[in-house]
């Protein structure tokens, strides 16, 4: 009798604690479907410009639209709009993608076949890194409109992404063919950087910053990449150049600030480049930036300082990992970028770990396998980090810190003569990478 | 409509949920060796159990305290598995998805409930094996979930789901033995065995259970 009720009392704290997770995650989504994103104050100088006025006026017309009207498509496409273009502005990547996906998702819900919505939703979750994803979407888009540049845009980007390159290639001579842009002259630039070919890669840069409006946040981004593409070619004066230009046509745009940092750094002048790095994460939350910003301190020996940086951005990097598992149609992955952190951290079984996760959605990427190799090579595993950095190679890539962390690999497995190429390769033309990396290849190359 | 059908269909709407939720899958595997395939989810699987997956260690764990019969514990095990196993290869179908933020808390719930059970039961019955099977159902979507992060290759999805679970088995068996080795054959015919071993450790599981049912429940 007593154990019957001991049974039953169980049995009853059993479902009622069942029902109350289920009601429970019911309310919380219910609380996420009627959402209303809005704009969140921008910081710094960027909060004082007229584009982000306009922004914001323009914003709180469409929320009043949908308030008014919930299956206002079109006002519902817009706001999704504002929310991917705020997501780079700000770096906030987790509120607005979250943001625009919940607009987008109103919108397909109305309307599942829904051009801009399927196109938009494509572009979150490229965002989101979820890139099989955003490839499947953005193939979906393109069969029912093959004349579009934008999707032509979003299959470049997915396909470079998952390491189909032939393919990339492919959809950016259709998106050149159909309309020749800022966005398309940038993709070919991006395109003949991986394949090896700076000069043109430059080239096709200057284009998309000559077809753009100075100021604009995509042709500044693109002036940007243009200081990039320099740095690397080791030509630091016209890096500087043009990120000066980027920053005076948008004050406050923290991108540019962060490549004068990287110059200041190849300078040595390492409290100015700190300077340069706060005022950059002071605009936004970029993990890189930190990242940057701890190698730095590293530089000056404040060890514990940079620890405590990476420490902090790892953390973060794991919560918003964790978001990702909970729920995969809306969480970030960022295992890359945490096997890149954790390297520098010196956790190389982590690091191996979470390389290996996105290698396995991503096996043809170069910089996924670029960064498990590099894993592998300070985990002295050899024989595995030269299986992937020949992977890493398939481009033939001129990228000087692939080069020199192949260089270092090669040396390690005992291959003098590919050791000897491509560390010479890597160092021809004194491009501005890592100190501790260029020092680490100067020395290796002096032995051989 | 009366009340019971209103929360049957609020758990089938949360269950039969497949086209909002995608799986992953992973390409790395797409063209390796079966042999290789085998072995990786194989690994996957135990590592599954030992040494990531301390809430279902405990649910074995909690199993083995029922009863020092081997007996009782086979047939626990073999409902679990046939349980798990069914659920896991229907949700990496996308056949029925459950959202982590219900499937983890409610593991937690099973790992308390059969620990708590163990305190006032002392022998197997049917309805023992029936709870058992129905907690397997629900830990094998924690399973596919968890699966998910890796994601299938394609064109090999029986493949790696049967090593997945050959691996999640051989992760289950070496806890049983090492509860048997360690535990229930050194103590079983000592005389506070009951009161120290299964009181004991059911009430220690309760007490992390309880609070990963917390926790799980107001973090997601």
């Amino acid at each position: 009798m007593k154990k019957k009720l001991l049974y039953t009392v169980l049995i009853v704290l059993f479902i009622g604690a069942a029902g109350f997770i289920v009601i429970n995650y019911k309310n919380n989504k219910a609380k996420k479907g009627t959402a209303v994103y809005t704009l969140l104050e921008r910081k710094g100088e960027q909060s004082k410009s007229g584009e982000w006025l306009t922004m914001k006026t323009s914003v709180a017309k469409l929320l009043a639209a949908i308030k008014e009207n919930p299956s206002d498509k079109k006002s519902l496409t817009a706001l999704a709009n504002y929310m991917i273009m705020e997501a780079r502005s700000s770096g906030n990547y987790s509120y607005y993608d979250a943001a625009a996906m919940k607009y987008i998702n109103d919108v397909l819900a109305i309307d599942p076949e829904n051009f801009e919505g399927l196109c938009l939703k494509a572009l979150v979750q490229l965002s989101q890194h979820h890139f099989s994803d955003g490839l499947a979407t953005a193939e979906k888009v393109r069969q029912s409109n093959p004349y579009s540049a934008f999707v032509y845009g979003i299959l470049v980007d997915a396909n470079v992404e998952m390491g189909n390159y032939d393919s990339a290639v492919t959809a950016s001579e259709k998106m050149m063919n159909i309309r020749p842009d800022l966005r398309s002259y940038a993709r070919v630039s991006y395109l003949r950087e991986i394949y090896g070919d700076y000069t043109g890669a430059a080239e096709a840069m200057q284009a998309a910053i000559d077809a753009g409006t100075p100021g604009d946040e995509s042709t500044e981004w693109s002036r940007v990449q243009l200081g990039q593409l320099y740095e690397n070619m080791g030509d630091l004066k016209s890096a500087s150049m043009q990120y000066t230009l980027a920053f005076n046509n948008r004050p406050g745009y923290p991108y540019p600030l962060a490549g004068l940092a990287r110059i200041a750094v190849a300078n040595k002048e390492y409290d100015k480049a700190l300077a340069f790095y706060t005022e950059a994460d002071s605009a936004v939350n970029e993990w890189g930036f930190k990242e940057d910003m701890a190698d730095v301190y590293r530089l000056m020996g404040m060890n514990d300082k940079a620890s405590d940086i990476s420490n902090k951005v790892l953390a973060e990097m794991e919560e918003k990992a964790k978001a990702a598992i909970a729920d995969n149609t809306a969480g970030h992955y960022s295992d890359k970028e945490m096997a890149e952190a954790c390297i520098k951290n010196g956790n190389y079984d982590k690091a191996i770990e979470h390389a290996l996760a996105e290698y396995n959605r991503r096996p043809g990427n170069i910089d996924v396998n670029e960064t498990l190799a590099w894993a592998y090579y300070q985990k002295n595993d050899t024989a595995k980090a030269r299986q992937y950095i020949q992977v890493a190679l398939k481009t033939k890539s001129q990228n000087p810190r692939l080069l020199c962390r192949a260089g270092l690999i090669y040396m390690k497995a005992g291959e003098k003569e590919s050791a000897k190429k491509y560390l010479q390769a890597g160092l021809k033309n004194n491009a501005n990478i890592f100190p501790v990396l260029k020092e680490e290849s100067t020395t290796a190359l002096k032995q051989l | 409509m009366k009340r019971p059908y209103k929360i049957i269909l609020a758990f089938t709407g949360i269950l039969f949920t497949s086209a909002a939720f995608a799986h992953t899958i992973n390409y790395s595997l797409q063209d390796a060796p079966v042999k290789d395939v085998i072995w990786f989810y194989l690994k996957l699987g135990f590592e599954h159990i030992i040494p990531t997956g301390a809430d279902h260690i405990l649910f074995v764990a909690g199993l083995c305290l029922l009863s020092t019969k081997i007996k009782t514990i086979t047939w626990q095990a073999t409902a679990f598995t046939i349980a798990h196993s069914v659920t896991l290869a229907l949700s990496m179908k996308n056949i029925i998805v459950a959202p982590p933020a219900i499937v983890e808390p409610v593991i937690a719930l099973s790992i308390m409930f059969v620990a708590v059970e163990n305190m006032f039961a002392k022998k197997l019955n049917a309805w023992r094996i029936l709870v058992v099977f129905m907690f397997g159902l629900i830990h094998g979507m924690g399973f596919a979930s968890s699966l998910n992060e890796i994601g299938l290759p394609p064109g090999k999805f029986f493949t790696s789901i049967i090593a997945f679970n050959a691996g999640v088995e051989t992760g289950q068996v070496t806890v049983i033995a090492a509860m048997f080795a360690l535990i229930i054959n050194r103590f079983k015919n000592k005389p506070w065995y009951r009161k120290r071993i299964v009181y004991g450790l059911s009430g220690l599981i309760t007490l992390v259970a309880f609070y990963w049912t917390i926790e799980r429940v107001f973090s997601s």
